[in-house]
């Protein structure tokens, strides 16, 4: 029991930095936009984050560093996408090259004499809560956590109410569908899908620094190794939603658990074939929902005033 | 309440709108009449705020409007149904009418919204439910929750456009009565379409259009359709066609009990059975959305039905694909020419061979043959007088009418034996209307059987031999071309009228 | 002219951040082009390098052609890079001739496997081709990482990699006095094929419809899920060649991580040239040489590889966008 309750809890803090980048890809194609960008902007966002916080000494300013790092190849993306109607899914990969090569220059560039640094920050620990943090099994699980980690369960429950409660998640949910239609009652698709994906942006670039501030306390070159595209995973898992989303997370966050403590037990299966589990359970639970899931009718499909 | 002066508009070389005045007074209807392409919508896109004018000045209520978007336009009190639903399929009718309505706060209140829906439908007559799903609701409900949104949010004008092309004749009679209720309050409409008589019928002026200009301002009482239809087209509109009576031969296509459903799973064709003979047209009418697409979509190929069968010419063809009954002679000209019919990047010759690539003579072994293809291109283009500089000019700088053209060269050049043709001669002016119908005409005297889908139904009565009616997947009725009485098709086309296959009609053999 | 011009936009860009680090964009860009083009040993290296982005750049711009987006090329070129070191290692007693040909076709045909079972996945389940090739991709690689830690693995090397292949398989030399090897051959017969299958056959014409609009594809009796299986395989046997052509022609042995970043590469190089495979040729080239001057540029000057990603990104970023400009222009 208390091994499945550690791996639980194991899991969530794992699957903190899958969240953020995963809340902010929902904003971004909820309102009509891919967010195959999400690996660089949290790229982005773990750079700035180290960077900030050994600079300006601060984590918390850190964290800012790391959420506008984040918005600003969200808005390259914007306006390559939005603006200028290029091709959403090969702009995503061509920001997230550009984030690895960027990244990867500023880091020796700035940093190192033409060679690769090392930059150490402390890496932001655990806060329980006190009293609600002995309960057993559900205490370590839920409030013996990082902080990011509540932040990102309570953005959760923000973003289902704002999605659903607001005049301006109404609007934004009504871009993603018929982006003309929205026009028509007096929207502007423009400015909407904009702010979607800058909002995209900010959170993955936070999610970013949760990887390098509170789970690593460096940066190291393509750090994070692919978790924005599991990240785009686990939004369809969640068929768009913010809830889906976090169970979707908390899925791979189990698998990628489940995988270092099994690295350390003598299984008959080499490390490699472990390290694929992950992987391999995105794609078979993708392959198990494929058709059913429901993307938002206008996603991919840029707006521009109509001439006729 | 409303005065346009000198409104212009061009895209590229095309002038939409040229110095257009238009004028409304409150408490009145206006029509605005025209041909497709004759600038009606151009003109109340820009009205609404949705293009932007090159020249000419908007003054509504006393108050000008110069650069605006649909957001100024609706808060200064201009409400627009547009002719393809500008609503949202997967959200609710309340969600809908909330959306970017910025009375309702910061915070949601769909309760009280869904309270003002209800009176409101109940005030007009409009029968909404505000929890319902707008992509499950039949078209006509879809334009009355746009009415609904328009006068909630206080609309004192409201531009109407083709708001009749998706509703049955009752559902018409539904609509203008609620415009004459409308009226009565003292709020203003403008109703545009290019169907006269409904025009007469409930507007107080017309204005008509053409070619992107005004023809003439008149008002409905001291006016008919035949100088309306004058106006409308410039010259005398009634032209004899070259249509003989003949006997009908063999049954060429026969369709046995089709049942076929569409990309949501919704069944649309429901046991359709009937078969059209060599040198007959068969038009089938209906309210668009009635399953006609589904229909043409499983006969064709495209999709595979449900249940039934398909034969052309005595053959099975239903287990085949696109090609299989290509080959079996079966001709298809689809409803949306750019998108389906017509590859518009490509070239007059790739879109010639679009079909027939496969093959010899435009294939050889594994090799394809750009010159056959130019050559087969050139003698087409001749054929069917297509305007056009060579066969290398890309299709989509070519006009509406001759793109159709292109297609109509392409399906009935290899003299089909079989030829389904849907909606053929939608958004076209009335010369390459007029070249459409004699092209089907002249199929029907080579001895093809012609399946004619169409919503138009005076077009209807021009070309068919016999005419089928479609009403929610089944086939309400089917008479001769001579036993129509169009008050009963209308009853027919709106589900409320069932007429038992008249067994002559039905096989078409004549009756003596 | 586009590409070109977005290249320049790219490097100008770039030229700023290098003024960022304290340096001189001008020495930079100088030392890059020596670096690629200064001897011909240098110009055999680059044309080295080029081959496997033409050829996995020509797989991946046919399957646009389609409006297919296939990023599997990392997974493809790593499995058929260990096909080849199977076959080579397996009969090291065939001839000359015979066990490059072999090793090359198991390669390809390899890769060809890999990707249709993400055309599959696709077709049957529904799954965007990004997330499957993508994740195929970490799923190929690993499974050559598993391999060489097992039956293929060199033990007693410091690194996970395969024993030396026998010499009867290496790529012969086709340039005296540099390191050019046979591949840049394969390249070039590869664009001619494509190039006449794009624009001279009934395939490459489906694939061009399919790609304008899919419903009209339909209508024209092209079945779109053949077509996309058909160029996936395509695209795959490409890129299986192209690992094969790297095992066999530059490190005579499979070393673990050799396909690093040749997915992404190829879609930069594919929307470089156009979609085009004869122009693919030089976008492919460009690449290369980009890569073999970086080395010497951050030799010479200090300035950090990394740079070469932040070009071929902007690139990318500014032909992506000129197409969607002009994409919208053409629809008023």
């Amino acid at each position: 029991m208390d091994v499945a309750a550690e791996l639980l809890a194991a899991a969530l803090r794992i699957a903190t930095p899958l969240l953020f980048a995963a809340l902010g890809g929902i904003l971004s194609e909820r309102a009509g936009v891919f967010a195959v960008g999400l690996e660089g902007m949290m790229l982005a966002g773990a750079f700035a984050g180290v960077i900030g916080t050994h600079t300006l000494g601060h984590a918390g300013l850190g964290l800012l560093a790391s959420a506008a790092g984040g918005a600003l190849l969200a808005a390259v993306v914007a306006i390559a996408t939005v603006r200028c109607c290029a091709d959403q899914m090969v702009t995503g990969l061509a920001v997230n090259i550009l984030a690895l090569g960027l990244t990867s220059y500023l880091l020796r560039g700035l940093f190192g004499r033409g060679e690769a640094p090392i930059v150490r920050v402390t890496p932001l620990t655990q806060m329980p809560i006190p009293v609600l943090g002995d309960i057993p099994v559900v205490g370590p699980l839920l409030f013996r956590q990082p902080g990011l980690t509540y932040v990102g369960l309570a953005l959760v429950v923000v973003m289902v109410a704002a999605l659903q409660r607001t005049r301006a998640g109404l609007t934004l949910r009504a871009v993603g569908e018929n982006p003309t239609a929205a026009f028509a009652s007096g929207a502007n698709p423009i400015r909407v899908r904009v702010l979607a994906v800058l909002g995209a942006g900010v959170l993955a670039g936070v999610g970013g620094a949760v990887l390098s501030l509170q789970q690593v306390g460096t940066f190291t070159d393509g750090m994070t190794n692919g978790r924005g595209y599991l990240a785009l995973a686990a939004i369809i898992v969640g068929r768009w939603s913010p809830g889906g989303a976090l169970v979707g997370c908390l899925l791979f966050g189990a698998t990628d658990a489940l995988q270092l403590r099994i690295q350390g037990l003598r299984l008959p299966f080499s490390s490699y074939v472990i390290q694929m589990l992950p992987y391999v359970v995105s794609l078979t639970v993708l392959a198990g929902l494929g058709r059913s899931a429901r993307l938002p009718a206008a996603i991919g499909i840029p707006f521009f005033r109509e001439p006729r | 309440m409303l005065r346009m002066r000198g409104i212009s508009k061009s895209f590229g070389s095309v002038h939409a709108n040229r110095s257009i005045d238009l004028e409304v007074a409150p408490g009145r209807i206006v029509g605005l009449l025209g041909e497709n392409g004759s600038g009606k919508t151009t003109l109340m896109n820009i009205l609404f705020g949705i293009v932007p004018p090159d020249a000419g000045t908007i003054v509504f209520k006393g108050r000008p409007l110069v650069g605006h978007s649909p957001r100024e336009a609706i808060a200064a009190g201009i409400g627009m149904i547009h002719q393809h639903f500008m609503l949202v399929p997967a959200m609710t009718v309340t969600e809908n009418v909330m959306l970017g309505w910025e009375a309702t706060g910061r915070w949601l209140r769909p309760a009280g919204v869904a309270q003002q829906i209800s009176s409101a439908s109940s005030a007009y007559g409009l029968g909404l439910d505000p929890a319902a799903r707008v992509e499950l609701l039949p078209l006509g409900a879809q334009q009355r929750v746009e009415i609904v949104k328009a006068v909630l949010r206080g609309a004192e004008l409201l531009v109407l456009d083709e708001p009749t092309s998706s509703l049955s004749p009752p559902e018409v009679a539904g609509l203008l009565r609620i415009l004459r209720r409308l009226r009565e309050e003292g709020r203003s409409v403008i109703f545009i379409s290019h169907k006269l008589g409904e025009v007469l019928e409930v507007c107080d002026e017309v204005v008509v259009l053409r070619d992107g200009g005004v023809a003439g301002r008149v008002g409905a009482a001291s006016v008919d359709r035949h100088e309306l239809a004058r106006m409308m087209v410039g010259r005398e509109v009634n032209a004899p066609l070259d249509r003989i009576a003949r006997a009908p031969g063999a049954e060429r296509l026969v369709v046995a009990n089709l049942t076929a459903r569409d990309a949501l799973e919704i069944e649309r064709v429901r046991g359709l059975s009937f078969s059209v003979r060599a040198g007959e047209v068969l038009a089938l009418v209906g309210v668009d959305g009635n399953g006609q697409a589904e229909l043409a979509r499983v006969i064709v190929g495209i999709e595979r039905p449900t249940g039934g069968a398909v034969f052309v010419d005595g053959a099975d063809v239903t287990a085949g694909g696109v090609a299989a009954r290509r080959a079996a002679g079966l001709a298809h000209v689809p409803a949306d020419r750019a998108t389906t019919g017509l590859v518009t990047d490509m070239t007059i010759a790739e879109n010639l061979a679009l079909r027939a690539f496969d093959e010899p003579p435009l294939r050889h072994g594994p090799w394809l043959d750009p010159d056959a293809m130019t050559e087969l291109a050139r003698e087409r283009i001749a054929d069917f007088a297509i305007r056009a500089p060579g066969p290398a000019t890309v299709v989509r700088t070519l006009s509406g009418g001759n793109q159709q053209k292109i297609v109509l060269a392409r399906e009935l050049g290899s003299r089909p034996a079989v030829l389904v043709a849907e909606q053929p001669t939608r958004g076209l002016d009335p010369g390459a209307t007029r070249f459409v119908i004699d092209q089907v005409i002249a199929l029907r005297a080579a001895g093809a059987a012609v399946l004619y889908v169409t919503t138009e139904l005076e077009e209807a009565l021009l070309v068919a031999d016999r005419i089928g009616v479609m009403h929610q997947g089944r086939l309400v009725g089917l008479l001769r071309r001579e036993h129509v009485d169009l008050g009963r098709l209308g009853l027919m086309m709106a589900g409320a009228l069932e007429e038992p296959s008249d067994p002559a009609a039905l096989y078409g053999v004549p009756t003596p | 002219m586009r590409p070109l011009l977005a290249v320049l936009l790219a490097l100008a860009l770039t030229a700023l951040l290098i003024v960022a680090a304290g340096k001189n964009p001008l020495l930079a860009y100088a030392a890059l082009g020596r670096g690629a083009l200064g001897s011909w040993d240098r110009v055999g290296v680059g044309l080295n390098k080029a081959t496997p982005y033409v050829l996995t750049g020509i797989g991946v711009a046919l399957c646009f052609r389609a409006r297919v987006i296939n990023i599997g090329a990392e997974g493809q070129i790593a499995l058929g890079g260990l096909a080849a070191t199977w076959i080579a290692l397996m009969f090291p007693q065939a001839p000359p001739v015979v066990l490059p040909l072999l090793a090359l076709a198991a390669g390809a045909l390899t890769g060809a496997g890999w990707a249709a079972l993400a055309a599959a996945i696709r077709l049957h389940r529904g799954v965007h081709e990004v997330l499957v090739t993508l994740l195929l991709n970490f799923v190929g690689v690993l499974i050559v990482s598993e391999a060489l830690q097992g039956s293929l693995g060199e033990p007693g090397a410091g690194f996970p990699q395969s024993p030396l292949l026998p010499r009867a398989s290496w790529l012969p030399r086709v340039l005296k006095g540099s390191d050019l090897h046979a591949g840049i051959v394969i390249a070039v017969i590869v664009v001619v094929l494509a190039h006449v299958l794009l624009w001279r056959m009934p395939f490459g014409f489906r694939l061009r419809v399919l790609g304008a609009s899919t419903p009209a594809a339909v209508y024209a009796g092209i079945s779109p899920p053949r077509a996309l299986l058909g160029v996936m395989s395509l695209a795959g046997a490409l890129a299986g060649l192209a690992g094969a052509v790297e095992v066999l022609g530059v490190h005579y042995r499979l070393i673990d991580g050799f396909s690093h970043g040749f997915g992404f590469n190829a879609v930069a190089i594919a929307l470089l040239g156009a979609l085009n495979p004869i122009t693919v040729l030089p976008a492919g080239l460009f690449f290369g040489f980009l890569e073999t001057g970086a080395l010497a540029m951050q030799r010479a000057v200090g300035v950090p590889t990394p740079l070469v990603a932040v070009i071929q990104g902007l690139t990318m970023i500014f032909i992506l966008s000129a197409m969607g400009l002009s994409a919208r222009r053409s629809k008023v």
